[in-house]
This record gives structure tokens, C-alpha cells and sequence, in this order.
């Protein structure tokens, strides 16, 4: 480690003296010590996904009844046959990219407006007293029980359910910014006082970084919320949408269908958080992995 | 920087009449009382005093955080009122903003100044390359030690060249080891830059180490009960 200064140097930088080129042999072992953990917990998770698998797969072919009665539920390969033709099925794509857009369009609202309104509501005492108590009435109820009033606010069916997911994300948002607000640590907003930053640049600078985790954590919570409102409204009020597609597929006494339905929606909403988690890492380029 | 170099040196501070008080709820609480302290341009002052004395009220007072019940604290002549990078300030708790490396740190005084990105990255290298902390200059705060986050923090200080630095025991939560190499760097940082320090410690060896001028201070209601001028050669024999 070069050092320029003259004053002697605490001993702080490790060594990472590089020894002579290690083998490639050297160079695996030593990535699978590395890595031992990791890998660990990809075959134990494999394995375990196989077992479940295995045990719907014996319960449903048996048609186990015992307590829960098996006798309708779908096999996994009746699943998987359902599955390869909903693959060519445009109808089915289609309820997939609605709810997707559904849950696009009603979250991304959810953040434009509960982000901005958290930290608002974060730094001007005034604004807190006001909204706060509306928000606490309001929070508790749970989307679903929106949808009545949904069906009356919005003149189409298509809006009332982005309303829904709108409001299932909205509340855990604008929870967690405000969280991450009144977290700021005042020393951070001293410093950046001596420093010559002024109240907008505190905001840009102090405020709105430190928020960031929570605002993420809000994120989460929120895009995990919004797919359990957006399910539930396309249950109950839906044409279209991959809820609308298990609920009719109950109907219809489809019952693979209902089993890639639930399936469906699992990976989309898995799928949708690792994205945020991604998004996560990359506005936060300091937090440790 | 060049048009400060050729006026008389600046960066006195007086302190003068000074108390604080705060309400309670069994009245007002006198935290210092009829205090009065000065930094000459260039000078180094230690405050001493056991934890609860108000030191730190008093230095926050001088930073600008906290308006004094009566009295005047005054830089050159002007009084303060808020908190300025005319007087920059190191904290006992590490401060360094953690979502900027540790240039982007250097670089937040002079960004807030409104300087080009090109000309404050260049300056905050410079000023870098004096601490010892060029190789650092893209790790996050997170990967540094102790020691370092708080030679950061005094760099990040001097970064937009104040007047008088206020330091509230920057070393209070180093181990044995890093203070004196922190207080050697100091030292020599403030020796290069002439600057005046005003320095809150509880520690009575650093104070004189590093002092031309030490106040010792009482606790309720804290007030300064002796003024003790350091010779050059007690100094080095403190340690």
C-alpha cells in the first residue's frame, strides 16, 4: 500500500501481498472454501424443493385422505401438463402480462407517491401532525375490503383493481420512509451543517440516503402487499388476470389449473422482489451483501 | 484561499459573558455559566473538564448549534449565529456520510460550495495525499477503521479551508495506540495549516500535548475554573 504521508500510519490495510500465480487446481479449492457455504445452501435447497415434489407427487397419487383430503388436488405432472400447453395458450400469457402490468402500474404510483410523502412528512413537523392521523385510520383496513368502494370511485373495472394494488403497496411505503426518516442520525445533519449545506441539500445529501434502506425495505413489503390485494380483487371483481385465471379455473373444475395458477403467481411475486432487492444493490452501492 | 493568506491571520474566537441554560421540567437548568475564552489567530486551545461539565455545550455553542442565553460568541469580530464552513467540526461519533466514499466525503464542503466537479475531485485528492489516504480514496466509510474514519473526518474539515477548526473528542473512542498517532497527525496538520483549534477533550495528557493553552473546566453549572498556558517544553514531555 503506497502512503505518501510522512507521519507514521496506522496499521489498518491488511496485507494482500500476491503470492506467486497459484494452479488452477489451487485456484478451485480455494474458490469452494469460499464459496462452501453458498453452495451448501444451493444442494440443501435443492434437495429439499425435490423432496416436496416427491411428497405432493405420493399424497396426490395415493389420493391421501387424513384430515386434509387429497383426492382432488392435481398431480405434479398433471400440473406440468397443464403447464406446457398454457405455454401455447395466448389467453393465459395474456392474464399473466395483465396482472403484471396491473401490479406495474399500481405499485410505481404507490412509490412515486408514498416515497416523496414519507419524506415529506419526515422532515416538515406540520405536514407529519396532518397526514399522520389520516394515514393511521386508513392503514389498518385491508385492501380487499376496498373493493366495493373501488367498484363505486373508479369507472372501470381495470382501475379500481390498480387502485387496489395501489393502495396494499402504498400504506408499507409510506410506513417505512417515515421510519427511515426519523432514523437519520442528527450527527450526519450537523456535519453536513459545518460543511455549508443548506436545508435543500441536507435534504438531497443527509436525508434521502440515510432513508434509502428502509425505503427499500418499504419496497418490499409493499410489492409483497400488492400482489395479495391485486390477487384478491382480480378474484373477486376480475376479467383477466392470473387471480381471475385460478378462481375460474376452480369454476371450471380445472383442477391443474388452479395448482399452476398459485404456482404462477409465486414465481411472479418472487420474481418482482428479487428485482427490487437488485435495484436495492444498485442505488446502494455501500450497504455490505 | 490566496486573498485570506494576505490579510492579518484570521480565526480569532471570543467567547464572552456566555451561559446556557435550558428548560426543564423543574425549571431551568444552568449548563455553563458566565464564561468567557478566547482562540488567538493560530492558536490551539484545549477545553478539559470531566464528562457532563458542559464542554460540549460550549463548543456547540462556538459551532453554532446552540444560541447562548446570554452573551456573545464571536469569530473575527462577527457573531455566529447557525452553524457555518467557516468553523469546521469534527465529532466524537463518526461522522463520514456513509453512502459517499471517502473522496466524495473530502469533496461535500466544496460541492456545497458549488465548485466544478473536476476542481473539487483534484482538491480532495491533494488534501488526501497529505493524510496518508490516497489508496482509501474509493472505500466507503464502512471499510475503514476507527483512526481512519476520524483522519477523514478532519480532513473532510479542512477540506474547504475554515478558520478555526472546533474538535468535540475526536479520539474519545480510539484505542490507546491510535489516539497518539491521531494526536501526532493533528499536531502536525495544524502546524502546517496555522489554523486556529479549539479542542473539547476529557483527557488532561492530551489536552497539554497538544495545546498552547489549556481551560479547565467545572461541572454545575460549568464554568471555567483555571487558564493554563502550556510551555513549548512540557509538551513533548507529557508522553
Amino acid at each position: 500500500m503506497p502512503s505518501a504521508g510522512a507521519e507514521t500510519k496506522p496499521a489498518v490495510a491488511s496485507a494482500m501481498t500476491p503470492g506467486p500465480t497459484p494452479s488452477f487446481a489451487a485456484l478451485a479449492r480455494r474458490w469452494y472454501r469460499l464459496n462452501q457455504a453458498g453452495l451448501r445452501a444451493a444442494v440443501i435447497g435443492a434437495i429439499s424443493l425435490a423432496a416436496f415434489l416427491v411428497v405432493w407427487h405420493l399424497l396426490t397419487t395415493y389420493r391421501v385422505v387424513f384430515f386434509v383430503r387429497f383426492v382432488n388436488v392435481p398431480t405434479p405432472l398433471a400440473v406440468y401438463a397443464s403447464f406446457t400447453k398454457a405455454m401455447h395458450d395466448p389467453k393465459f400469457l395474456m392474464h399473466l402480462l395483465l396482472s403484471c402490468r396491473r401490479i406495474f402500474i399500481g405499485f410505481s404510483l404507490a412509490a412515486i407517491v408514498g416515497v416523496p410523502l414519507g419524506l415529506i412528512m419526515g422532515r416538515f413537523k406540520l405536514v407529519h401532525e396532518a397526514v399522520f392521523p389520516v394515514a393511521e385510520v386508513l392503514r389498518p383496513i385491508p385492501a380487499i375490503a376496498w373493493v366495493p368502494m373501488a367498484i363505486m370511485l373508479w369507472p372501470t373495472n381495470e382501475q379500481s383493481i390498480v387502485f387496489i394494488t395501489f393502495l396494499g403497496s402504498f400504506f408499507p411505503i409510506l410506513v417505512n420512509t417515515l421510519h427511515g426518516m426519523s432514523l437519520v442520525d442528527p450527527v450526519l445533519v450537523r456535519a453536513a451543517q459545518c460543511l455549508g449545506a443548506r436545508e435543500r441539500s441536507i435534504f438531497r445529501e443527509v436525508y434521502f440516503p440515510a432513508s434509502l434502506p428502509h425505503i427499500f425495505t418499504g419496497l418490499t413489503v409493499g410489492m409483497g402487499v400488492a400482489w395479495v390485494s391485486l390477487i384478491a380483487a382480480e378474484m373477486i371483481s376480475g376479467q383477466y388476470g392470473i387471480g381471475y385465471f385460478t378462481w375460474e379455473a376452480y369454476s371450471l373444475v380445472q383442477y391443474a389449473d388452479i395448482a399452476l395458477g398459485m404456482i404462477a403467481i409465486g414465481v411472479l411475486g418472487l420474481a418482482s422482489s428479487l428485482l427490487i432487492r437488485a435495484a436495492g444493490r444498485l442505488v446502494m452501492p455501500w450497504r455490505p451483501k | 484561499m490566496n486573498e485570506v493568506r494576505t490579510k492579518p491571520p484570521l480565526g480569532r474566537i471570543e467567547v464572552s459573558n456566555f451561559s446556557l441554560s435550558y428548560e426543564s421540567i423543574d425549571g431551568a437548568v444552568q449548563a455553563v455559566t458566565d464564561t468567557r475564552i478566547h482562540v488567538d489567530p493560530g492558536e490551539f486551545v484545549s477545553i478539559v473538564g470531566p464528562s457532563g461539565c458542559g464542554k460540549s455545550t460550549l463548543l456547540n455553542a462556538v459551532a453554532g448549534f446552540l444560541k447562548p442565553t446570554t452573551g456573545v460568541v464571536t469569530v473575527d469580530g462577527e457573531p455566529v449565529n447557525g452553524p457555518s464552513a467557516e468553523r469546521g467540526m469534527v465529532f466524537q461519533q463518526y461522522s463520514l456520510f456513509p453512502w459517499k466514499t471517502v473522496r466524495e466525503n473530502v469533496e461535500f464542503g466544496l460541492k456545497m460550495r458549488g465548485m466544478p466537479r473536476s476542481q473539487r475531485e483534484r482538491a480532495a485528492r491533494t488534501l488526501l495525499g497529505l493524510a496518508g489516504l490516497e489508496a482509501f480514496e474509493k472505500h466507503y466509510p464502512e471499510r475503514l477503521s476507527g483512526g481512519m474514519k476520524q483522519r477523514v473526518g478532519i480532513v473532510r474539515a479542512l477540506a474547504t479551508g475554515p478558520k478555526v477548526l472546533l474538535l468535540d473528542e475526536p479520539f474519545g473512542a480510539l484505542d490507546a495506540q491510535t489516539r497518539v498517532i491521531m494526536q501526532q497527525i493533528l499536531t502536525n496538520m495544524w502546524q502546517r495549516l496555522k489554523i486556529s483549534v479549539l479542542f473539547v477533550t476529557h483527557d488532561i495528557d492530551e489536552a497539554i500535548f497538544l495545546s498552547d493553552r489549556v481551560y479547565c473546566m467545572t461541572a454545575r453549572p460549568g464554568s471555567i475554573k483555571a487558564e493554563i498556558p502550556i510551555p513549548l517544553d512540557a509538551r513533548g514531555s507529557s508522553r
